[in-house]
């Protein structure tokens, strides 16, 4: 356990010690990836609460669960994936403060979780799909995915906003 | 008229009370700005999805009219939410604020959206199908989305910006 931290601060050590890691914490960069990255994360869950209230059969009852689906989750995957290219940036210019930094640490196993849940339901929950998709009250494990998915992103969001708080 | 009103404010209980809030209480801070982001977060699952649908590149099979019924009263929530989040901050520290020029581009752009979306929306009430009757309108909607999507990601961008002002604009001291 020790040995393999170790190595991983050697990563840490040698990813802020790049260059271009320097520039971008000296420089106006820094705020400028932070606001693509608020503007993403913050989309990326506006996108999928969209998801989360249907499958919890508080909105939208109307329509089809695979059709937000179909249309919904490009958007959030798109916003994930530059939230991703932002953050890494973000992550690298201190990634040994960060590393250790605990709202950090409670932030990426919350991101963990909520990327398991969602892959749990498309891979498992939703293959059964053609019998509740028009269903106002799908099935509790479609439920379930929607509740754990919005207190998820929750407390990314809110462990994320603290990782800034423990400088 | 906003030196006055910064005068007012500094000393007062009030800027006490918000200042004592935010260095007294471990983790009030973070708490309360994330509730601020989470009102950002339903800005964007309302107006900004909204804009998109109107731009036909999101929600293709949801109808407009459906689109702004449900949507927009999140974007009227989320708003008092934001301004009792954000203005425990600015009660705090109102000099800090009311000098900041990226607060002040903030609201610049803040007053015009809420302004574009409550227009939008008032048309929508008087006439639930107005903005899809014709291609004229459709064509004015997509126009008005993209003015309102350029502005709320204006405002959301310029309030992380708000902490970084001196990199824009170099300190006067």
């Amino acid at each position: 356990m020790d040995e393999s931290v170790g190595v991983l601060d050697g990563l840490w050590m040698w990813l802020e010690a790049l260059p271009l890691s320097a520039r971008i914490g000296e420089s106006a960069w820094f705020p400028f990836l932070e606001s693509i990255h608020v503007v993403a994360s913050t989309f990326l869950f506006g996108s999928i609460l969209m998801l989360d209230l249907r499958l919890l059969g508080r909105a939208s009852v109307s329509h089809r669960i695979s059709r937000i689906v179909a249309e919904i989750v490009p958007w959030t995957l798109a916003a994930a994936l530059l939230a991703v290219l932002t953050g890494f940036p973000l992550f690298s210019t201190r990634a040994t403060h960060y590393a250790h930094n605990i709202a950090f640490q409670i932030k990426i196993v919350l991101l963990l979780l909520a990327a398991t849940n969602m892959l749990w339901y498309h891979l498992r929950t939703a293959r059964t799909i053609a019998s509740w998709d028009t269903a106002p009250k799908p099935i509790s494990a479609a439920r379930f995915a929607g509740m754990c998915s919005v207190f998820m992103w929750i407390g990314v969001m809110l462990s994320g906003r603290w990782v800034g708080h423990l400088l | 008229m906003l030196t006055e009103l910064v005068t007012m404010i500094d000393g007062s209980a009030l800027q006490r009370g918000a200042l004592f809030l935010l260095s007294q209480i471990r983790g009030f801070p973070p708490i309360i700005q994330t509730v601020h982001i989470l009102g950002v977060t339903a800005i964007m699952g309302s107006t900004v999805l909204l804009d998109l649908r109107l731009l036909g590149v999101a929600l293709r099979s949801h109808r407009v009219s459906e689109l702004i019924g449900r949507l927009l009263p999140w974007t009227w929530a989320a708003l008092p939410l934001m301004f009792v989040s954000g203005i425990v901050f600015v009660l705090a520290r109102p000099q800090r604020y009311a000098m900041n020029p990226v607060f002040r581009a903030k609201f610049l752009m803040l007053l015009p959206a809420v302004l574009v979306t409550l227009t939008f929306h008032l048309f929508s009430i008087r006439d639930r199908e107005f903005w899809e009757t014709s291609p004229g309108r459709r064509a004015l909607g997509k126009a008005v989305a993209a003015v309102s999507l350029v502005l709320w990601l204006g405002v959301v961008m310029a309030g992380r910006w708000i902490a970084y002002a001196d990199y824009l604009i170099p300190v006067e001291e």
